[in-house]
């Protein structure tokens, strides 16, 4: 890495570590406070139904019982976590999916409260359900919500069922096609998956004696809590403030409003501290996951390899509400590919099931791994290296990206070049164990981004921003301040950050806080120094040019002892015309900086059985400037690790009759143990971005997308079987590899199309 | 979860005589690893629980080539993985032992709560019946003893014969024959921390030619309401030559025997299939084991999880 760096580039520990590691670190379920009360929450057992009647006075009586509240409590109004306003809440008088809360309880303890609960009465009357997306889509079926029309946010989509609809066009296709020497069409299917983070939701919150709440919430995103919070209590915002706790991972789950309407509301109610703390089952069942997406890929390639048109159609399944999204992937259905003519759309369906939320690369993790299936069936199909037949497709620097833009300078050649020279390819394994690889494309997240940063009077720095520590960000962000200040990182203190204190920032998602927050820190660091510089040029009558600030001072580059330390300086500043040293910078948007990874496993596949293990994985990436090396490699690492998993076992298994959640357990939900897992090869690839802090691009989504078509492609070799649907499991594998057609899915493009054109 | 009485006995005879002045809602744990679980679930809601693993006279093991093992019913399953004399004598149980979830279950998990949860997917009831375990039980009333096959003890999912209130004591495994290999595999989707989509044990005893069997017996796990023996499958190997073929009849009627169901862990379909791979590499290894002597228990344990194949 850069050696003119003293902090960056530096695989520094985490700033957070110590707190972290000796159970010091607070989350959300750590807030104690004086009469505080426990909220449990009622939920629907029914898949649709009408709430003819509700009875909650035996569970008020139980003792030890504070409040209870149903969906009448809360104001009459539909909020949002997608583009669409289609739920409550707290359902009111219908409940759409197996698990929709209706009453919560506030008691003096858990097991009170839970006690209670048993005594709310309901009586529901069933209406019809509807649970897959393949028929839900289809003209005349049973509505989920036949109100959508009114919606507030609905626009642009089919009706019925479908609520949201993304496109994006280029040429001919259809005249593409024709051209083609080729043309290829498959479908493929990825599963509902959970996001597995660590730590349960909780929340707490309490009514001050101001009259203002307080929420302390477990949350990637503390002002998107605070407005949607502020909507469903219909409360000024200015009346909320919410503290954003540790996280111990969130994957997307926590970019939201979650519960913490609940315990506030209690709160209000009884006048006193409430906490909410999910089990494990409820992160399962109450708390959106990613549910499944079926994509069909039509593909056009001339005689030489050359792709020339690629037509997509993808039905993802939305759940009760749109809880997130809409899907992000449409666009990734080129992949990391220059194809001239295109046709691309995306299908958003409502079911009575639990409502999706976000998964690190939502949408794309599912499309990355059609597409990247998709060229390595067209590559052997054709007789192509499957290599050679991306190499030959691939975008280069100036081509127009999907939506037009201009592909700047990137890694990407550099990255499949660093992969295939680990994994010596191409290279033709023994019978039952293959190599498989896949490579795709993230944008740097963007989004508001603001930092302050003030220099204290021992010369220390005191960064302030609103964005949530997810992955090892703190960490950056303070190195990005100390190397542009030129302190140490024991220098620079992270503050732990409320809505009321740090100015708003977007939510810790789409891999976004060090390419754009990095970025805003950068900024209000070369901000303070400015005024630092300022400062002793004034002291020292020479011109601000004159002076360079490092190691702590600022001093005359001509005559390094003639100096002032910055501990000098704060104190001065302190009576200076211009006041004490405070740097800021706000933006609101980040220029498009591409990421690039390219990924490959091998496998070992155990004919008899069906199973498939994973035996070595390497991943190269572009992360144009690693500010901290080893916080990289531990995204690196855990993205791939998600993605193996999302690959080999995990699946939440949903009742095609009710909607249910089968397996809402760590013992049935499979997420991979470290014996599964291989090791991981982590190459850094480094083409700077122009625009990120010190060159820096986004780092976290692409490890975690990639994986499943890795192991799909290298199944394939081993054994010569292609496996679309997910999870790649040992029955379908075996199924497979006994030539039982593994073709669940079809998606109906012909109707879709008739659909469109009207 | 719901609230209970919390109980501990001391002796077999303290258990015994909480059981009688609470019952009929009383309810043993010693591990808890299946009691805190149901309890939690809302499956099990007992008034009283009697803690039974503070009883010395259930925890003790010990082997000798005469009288074989005897496994104290609170023996936990750490204890059977990492036991010199499991690991020499009866290979199939150390390995189901070390196939079966993490250390810290391991530490806590009994082998009686195994038998007496009566999994179908039970980690080590298919090594113990391929030992020809017997269950020692206490009744409540007079204290009256007993002795059950484990092949009868099972009376359905979750049921054993068990009267209520009887307590299991002591498991004992026969003396181990000379000549004798045996092994556990247990398929599942993760390397550990999960439970057995189907799990097999197998155990060979070789004649003095070393090519015939004398004796095998073959327990399967998951692919039935109970665990159970193979008796058909053994009878086709049992006196006759090992061969590649003898093999490979044995594990296809093996796998006739099986009749599983579908559920959150596998297909019907799928557990029927590999039950007689399963069964075929779990002899095969067994006859190797006979043949060379012992297996280095690395190995044996890898094998057992599917770590290598
Ligand atoms: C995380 C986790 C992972 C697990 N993984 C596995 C696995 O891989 N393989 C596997 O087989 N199991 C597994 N289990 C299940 C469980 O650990 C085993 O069944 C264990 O052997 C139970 O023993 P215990 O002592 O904890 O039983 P307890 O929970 O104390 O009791 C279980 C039942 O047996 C009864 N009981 C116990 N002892 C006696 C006795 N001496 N006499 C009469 N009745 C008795 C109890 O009344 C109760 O009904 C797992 C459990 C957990 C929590």
């Amino acid at each position: 890495m850069t050696t003119e760096h003293n902090v960056l580039g530096r695989s520094l520990p985490r700033v957070d570590a110590l707190d972290k590691v000796t159970g010091r670190a607070t989350y959300a379920a750590d807030v104690y406070l004086p009469d505080m009360l426990m909220c449990k929450v009622l939920t629907s057992p029914r898949s649709h139904a009408r709430i003819v009647s509700m009875d909650t006075s035996k569970a008020e009586q139980v003792p030890g019982v504070r409040a209870v509240i149903t969906g009448n409590d809360f104001p009459d109004r539909y909020f949002g976590s997608g583009a669409v306003r289609d739920r409550r809440i707290m359902a009111r008088d219908e409940v759409f999916y197996i698990g929709e809360p209706v009453a919560a309880v506030a008691a003096d303890d858990e097991v009170t409260a839970q006690e209670a609960l048993e005594l709310v009465e309901v009586e529901y009357e069933d209406l019809e359900t509807i649970v897959d997306p393949l028929e839900a889509i289809r003209e005349g079926s049973t509505l989920v919500h036949p109100d959508m029309p009114n919606f507030e946010g609905y626009g642009f989509a089919m009706g019925g069922n479908n609520c949201t609809l993304l496109d994006a066009d280029r040429g001919d296709v259809d005249q593409a096609f024709r051209d083609a020497n080729q043309v290829f069409e498959e479908t493929y299917h990825s599963q509902a998956i959970n996001q597995g983070f660590l730590e349960p939701m909780a929340c707490a919150a309490n009514v001050e004696a101001n009259g203002r709440l307080t929420v302390w919430a477990s949350t990637q995103g503390p002002y998107q809590v605070r407005a949607q919070l502020a909507s469903v209590l219909d409360i000024p915002l200015s009346s909320i403030k919410v503290n954003a706790m540790e996280l111990g991972g969130g994957f997307g789950a926590k970019l939201r409003l979650a519960f913490e309407a609940f315990p506030a509301l209690l709160a209000m109610k009884t006048g006193r501290p409430v906490k909410l703390i999910n089990t494990r089952e409820e992160v399962f069942t109450l708390n959106g996951p990613r549910l499944a997406t079926t994509i069909h890929l039509k593909t056009g390639v001339t005689s030489d390899g050359q792709i020339t048109a690629r037509e997509a159609h993808s039905v993802f399944d939305v759940g009760a509400y749109l809880g997130a999204g809409p899907n992000a992937g449409v666009g990734h259905a080129l992949g990391a590919y220059d194809i001239p003519n295109f046709r691309l759309r995306s299908y958003g369906v409502y079911t009575n099931k639990i409502y999706v939320g976000s998964y690190r690369a939502s949408g794309v993790a599912d499309m990355h791994f059609a597409v990247e299936s998709h060229m390595d069936s067209i590559a052997h199909q054709i007789g192509l290296d499957p290599l050679e037949f991306r190499l030959k497709n691939v975008v280069k620097e100036g081509d127009a990206n999907v939506s037009g833009a201009s592909v700047p300078a990137n890694g990407l050649l550099e990255t499949i070049e660093a992969v295939k020279e680990k994994m010596s390819l191409p290279r033709k394994s023994e019978e039952g164990r293959g190599i498989g690889i896949s490579l795709g494309e993230w944008r740097s997240g963007s989004g508001p981004s603001t930092a302050s940063i003030s220099v204290n009077e021992d010369g220390t720095v005191s960064l302030l921003t609103g964005s949530v520590d997810i992955s090892g960000s703190d960490t950056s962000l303070a190195q990005i301040a100390a190397e542009t200040l030129g302190v140490e990182l024991d220098q620079v203190i992270v503050a732990k950050r409320d809505t009321d204190m740090a100015p708003f920032t977007g939510p810790s998602g789409g891999s976004r806080i060090v390419y754009s927050q990095g970025k805003a820190v950068q900024m209000a660091a070369e901000d303070a120094r400015d005024r630092l510089v300022g400062l002793a040029a004034e002291r020292f009558g020479v011109p601000s040019e004159a002076l360079s600030c490092e190691g702590g001072r600022v001093y005359v580059q001509d005559n390094p002892p003639q100096s002032l330390t910055l501990s000098q300086l704060a104190a001065a500043s302190l009576t200076s015309r211009s006041g004490p040293i405070i740097g800021m910078a706000a933006l609101s948007s980040m220029p498009y900086a591409p990421v690039f990874n390219t990924q490959a496993a091998e496998v070992i596949v155990d004919k008899a059985t069906g199973q498939v293990r994973v035996t070595r994985f390497v991943q190269a990436q572009d992360v144009g400037v690693a500010i901290n090396p080893m916080g990289v490699e531990g995204q690196l690492e855990g993205g791939a690790v998600q993605g193996i998993g999302r690959a080999l076992s995990e699946e939440m298994q949903i009742d095609p009759e009710t909607g249910r959640v089968r397996n809402p357990s760590l013992s049935t939900y499979l997420m991979p143990l470290a014996i599964d897992m291989p090791a991981i090869e982590n190459i850094l690839v480094g083409v700077p971005s122009a625009d990120g802090p010190f060159g820096a691009r986004a780092v976290a989504e692409p490890p975690g997308f990639g994986p499943p078509a890795a192991i799909a492609n290298a199944i394939y070799d081993a054994v010569g079987i292609r496996i679309k649907e997910l999870p790649l499991s040992a029955d379908r594998v075996l199924a497979a590899l006994q030539g039982q057609d593994g073709d669940e899915y079809h998606i109906d493009v012909e109707a879709l199309k008739k659909a469109e054109t009207g | 979860m719901a609230r209970f009485e919390y109980l501990e006995a001391h002796t077999v005879r303290q258990a015994l005589s909480m059981y009688r002045r609470h019952a009929p809602n009383v309810r043993y744990v010693a591990g808890s690893t299946d009691f805190l679980i149901r309890s939690r679930m809302g499956n099990w809601n007992p008034e009283y629980v009697v803690n039974i693993q503070h009883i010395p006279a259930l925890q003790r093991t010990s082997f000798s080539r005469r009288n074989g093992l005897r496994l104290g019913a609170l023996t936990t399953v750490q204890t059977l993985q990492d036991h010199e004399s499991v690991q020499t004598h009866y290979p199939a149980l150390a390995a189901a032992a070390a196939s079966f979830a993490g250390v810290q279950v391991r530490n806590l998990a009994t082998v009686g709560g195994n038998i007496c949860n009566a999994s179908p997917a039970g980690d080590t009831l298919p090594a113990l019946l391929a030992f020809n375990a017997q269950c020692l039980s206490t009744g409540p009333e007079q204290g009256e003893q007993r002795s059950t096959a484990l092949d009868e003890f099972f009376t359905g999912p979750g049921r054993t014969v068990l009267e209520p209130g009887e307590l299991l004591t002591e498991i004992r495994l026969p003396r181990p024959e000379p000549n004798t290999g045996s092994l556990y595999i247990k398929h599942s989707p993760r390397g550990a921390m999960d439970i057995a989509t189907v799990g097999v044990a197998s155990a060979v005893t070789l004649a003095a030619d070393r090519r015939t069997c004398k004796d095998v017996r073959i327990g399967l796990g998951a692919v039935a309401p109970t665990p159970i023996r193979a008796y058909a499958a053994e009878g086709i190997l049992r006196g006759n030559e090992i061969t590649p073929e003898s093999l490979a009849a044995c594990a296809e009627e093996a796998r006739n025997t099986a009749s599983p169901i579908d559920d959150v862990r596998g297909s019907a379909v799928y557990r029927k299939e590999i039950v007689g791979v399963l069964t075929l590499r779990t002899l095969e290894r067994a006859v190797e084991m006979a043949r060379d002597g012992t297996m280095a228990f690395e190995t044996q344990r890898r094998l057992a999880v599917q770590a290598a194949f």
